[in-house]
């Protein structure tokens, strides 16, 4: 940080105390500078840059494409496709390992349900244990990160082994155990997934805080006698939430990988719940007759990962977030 | 120096002790009385399911194995800190105890299984180091390139793929699409089951499975370490003294661009003997991975403790041995520099 941004801060501050109100109530941002310009802050700033990022943008597209599909599935889809989950044992023999159609756009499986449908209603499960799981792994790191960085000594010792021991079970072997243990259900999905995910959120975290901590403006808000957590919620956390918003976009495709790999070893959600995971095991069998079966949902996981790591990607060009250990 | 080495291992230990009280948590935990998993659908006499108890530290027992009873004439429930001791000396022992369903030690079931990991995971990592360094090479060198473009979509798709749908798909297309060519000797192997065709054969496919994603993250650090280093003082300098731009590469950036993908590969072939679980799965591949998943679905409960813990131990000490040759590559950790990560 230059210095240029820390003087507006102590004058703004100074001002609001001499003015005799208590010297905690003077807000850090330079609001009376940024009046006088038109406003540019660095969300507006990231935006424009990530606006000229074309791979950035086609993939927010298609996972706002993703989200809407998701949400108002149940308006259209159905009418459409039919159930993604009931299966009509009067017409099974009829409709069982269709080829793709203009019917049935991705062919239908062996009890005769669509695979489009099943691929759009998938989504619901991808997403939502993409996004709910990261939300668990980044509340969990934050508190992580801040307490070790912030606090250091025997904390940052502490949590950063309790780290180093998370990080030393594999992944994909932890999580089942997990879920083994938990028991099988979607919920315990998120758990599983969101639990063994924050200590690589809480070292990001730890060393974004660790940065910012030096700044003059964190001292100064020290001596005016603000508290820890004012501190780290209105000084450190809004000046590392560019470094969270990165890793945690970057996270859910990762999330989104794990819960298919939980599915397709029939650990995740219960079938006929379709999942894409799921859909990737079932095509398994009709491999070399049906690959239809197990191609869609899988390029469906390809292009949604991807949607989430190449808008990760723009956002730390755009936030111009320095990605170490990530 | 040996410092380093000396703190590196002590960090080992609370690592070590941290990993076995967390697997012990989850095994008291777990839903179920063990005896009855033991039992399968048998059933047992009263005396046989005390021997039992007392067999697997359950309650307490004397120094000569008989069982202890309360004033009641009851038995006496062996508290959690002492089964953990028993867990920690068998394990100190090389006791893991004995699978429920193979009714076989533990540690002979994966002396068995383990040596399919290994073989597998060597020919990933030769895959690996010699494709992951190379692409990136090519891509850094070119960069801009066509090479550069195409290495740079691959690895960005390989990164996003399930691995195990990555299986499926080779298999499509070399035992499907391509039988003719092929034979058919790359649909499902099993390894060595049918004894149609060599044994290399049938390593083909799950190793480069098993090698693609980390294959496409050796690439791309490679890729930004090789730029990285071609823009620091020194390659400025050995261009200006006139070497050929082979020279520079090979010589002066090569040797320091190769340290961090190094130590990724060496971290990444930690993983790898630890069992790739949907590897082994879809190629039915009798390793530990696959070993550790079966026992999971059957609740064979020594099995999975032994396994975990086995596979974390190896986790460990080979990132241990990893951390200590990047001390012995790395001149700046070597004379005592802190190392700069977060």
């Amino acid at each position: 940080m230059d210095k240029n941004t820390d003087m507006p801060i102590y004058a703004v501050d100074e001002k609001s105390g001499a003015q005799g109100g208590p010297v905690n109530q003077g807000s850090p941002e330079p609001e009376t500078t940024a009046a006088a310009k038109p406003t540019r802050t660095l969300w507006s700033d990231a935006w424009g840059r990530l606006r000229k990022n074309k791979l950035a943008m086609i993939g927010a597209i298609w996972i706002i494409f993703i989200v809407i599909v998701a949400l108002t599935c149940d308006l259209w889809a159905p009418q459409w496709l039919g159930s993604p989950t009931q299966i009509d044992s009067s017409q099974m023999s009829e409709l069982s390992k269709l080829p793709p159609s203009a019917e049935h756009p991705f062919g239908t499986d062996a009890l005769g349900r669509d695979v489009l449908c099943r691929v759009i209603y998938g989504s619901r499960i991808s997403l939502s244990v993409g996004i709910l799981a990261t939300a668990i792994s980044t509340v969990i790191g934050l508190v992580m990160g801040a307490l070790a960085a912030y606090y250091g000594g025997i904390w940052d010792t502490i949590i950063m082994r309790l780290a180093d021991i998370f990080l030393a079970f594999p992944y994909t072997l932890f999580v089942i155990v997990l879920i083994a243990v938990l028991g099988q259900s979607i919920t315990n999905v998120f758990i599983a997934i969101g639990l063994l995910g924050w200590p690589s959120i809480a070292r990001v975290f730890r060393s974004a805080i660790l940065s910012v901590k030096e700044n003059d403006y964190v001292d100064a808000a020290r001596a005016m006698g603000a508290s820890d957590a004012r501190i780290v919620i209105r000084h450190i956390f809004p000046n590392s939430v560019a470094s969270i918003v990165v890793y945690a976009t970057m996270n859910i495709g990762g999330a989104i990988l794990t819960e298919s790999a939980l599915s397709y070893l029939g650990m995740g959600v219960t079938p006929p719940t379709p999942s894409w995971g799921i859909m990737i095991e079932d095509g398994q069998t009709y491999l070399a007759t049906q690959p239809w079966l197990m191609l869609f949902p899988g390029l469906a996981i390809i292009t949604t990962v991807l949607a989430f790591t190449l808008l990760g990607d723009g956002l730390r060009d755009a936030l111009d977030v320095k990605m170490k250990d990530a | 120096m040996v410092k380093y080495i000396i703190k590196r291992v002590l960090q080992f230990i609370p690592v070590f002790l941290g990993v076995t009280i967390i697997l012990f948590v989850v095994k008291t935990v777990v839903p179920g009385d063990p005896i009855k998993l033991i039992a399968g659908d048998k059933a047992l006499t009263p005396e046989v399911e005390l021997q039992l108890r007392a067999a697997n530290d359950m309650i307490e027992t004397d120094d000569n194995g008989a069982i202890i009873y309360d004033d009641e004439g009851n038995t006496i429930a062996t508290p959690i800190w002492k089964q953990y001791i028993h867990y920690m000396s068998g394990l100190l022992h090389g006791d893991l105890g004995t699978s429920y369903t193979r009714k076989q030690a533990v540690t002979d079931i994966f002396a068995q299984k383990y040596p399919y990991t290994i073989k597998l995971a060597i020919v990933a990592i030769i895959i690996e180091a010699v494709v992951g360094i190379g692409a990136g090479m090519v891509s850094a060198i070119k960069r801009y390139s066509f090479w550069d473009v195409l290495v740079t979509l691959i690895t960005s798709l390989l990164v996003a793929m399930p691995a195990f749908w990555l299986g499926m798909l080779l298999q499509l297309f070399f035992g499907v699409w391509m039988k003719d060519w092929t034979g058919g000797a790359f649909y499902l192997p099993i390894s060595g089951a049918s004894g149609e065709f060599q044994d290399w054969v049938y390593y083909i496919l799950p190793a480069v499975t098993l090698a693609a994603v980390s294959t496409a993250y050796a690439a791309r650090i490679m890729r930004s370490q090789l730029l990285e280093v071609m823009n620091q003082d020194y390659i400025r300098t050995a261009k200006a003294k006139g070497l050929s731009r082979h020279d520079v590469i090979v010589h002066h950036a090569l040797k320091n661009a190769l340290i961090p993908v190094v130590t990724y590969i060496g971290i990444d072939f930690g993983g790898m003997l630890s069992g790739a679980i949907l590897t082994e799965t879809v190629f039915n591949w009798p390793g530990v991975g696959y070993e550790i998943y079966r026992a999971i679905t059957q609740r064979d409960w020594p099995i999975v403790m032994g396994g975990v813990t086995l596979v974390v131990i190896v986790v460990l000490v080979i990132n241990l041995i990893v951390d200590i040759s990047y001390a012995f590559l790395d001149p700046r950790i070597r004379f005592g520099a802190p190392k700069d990560q977060a």
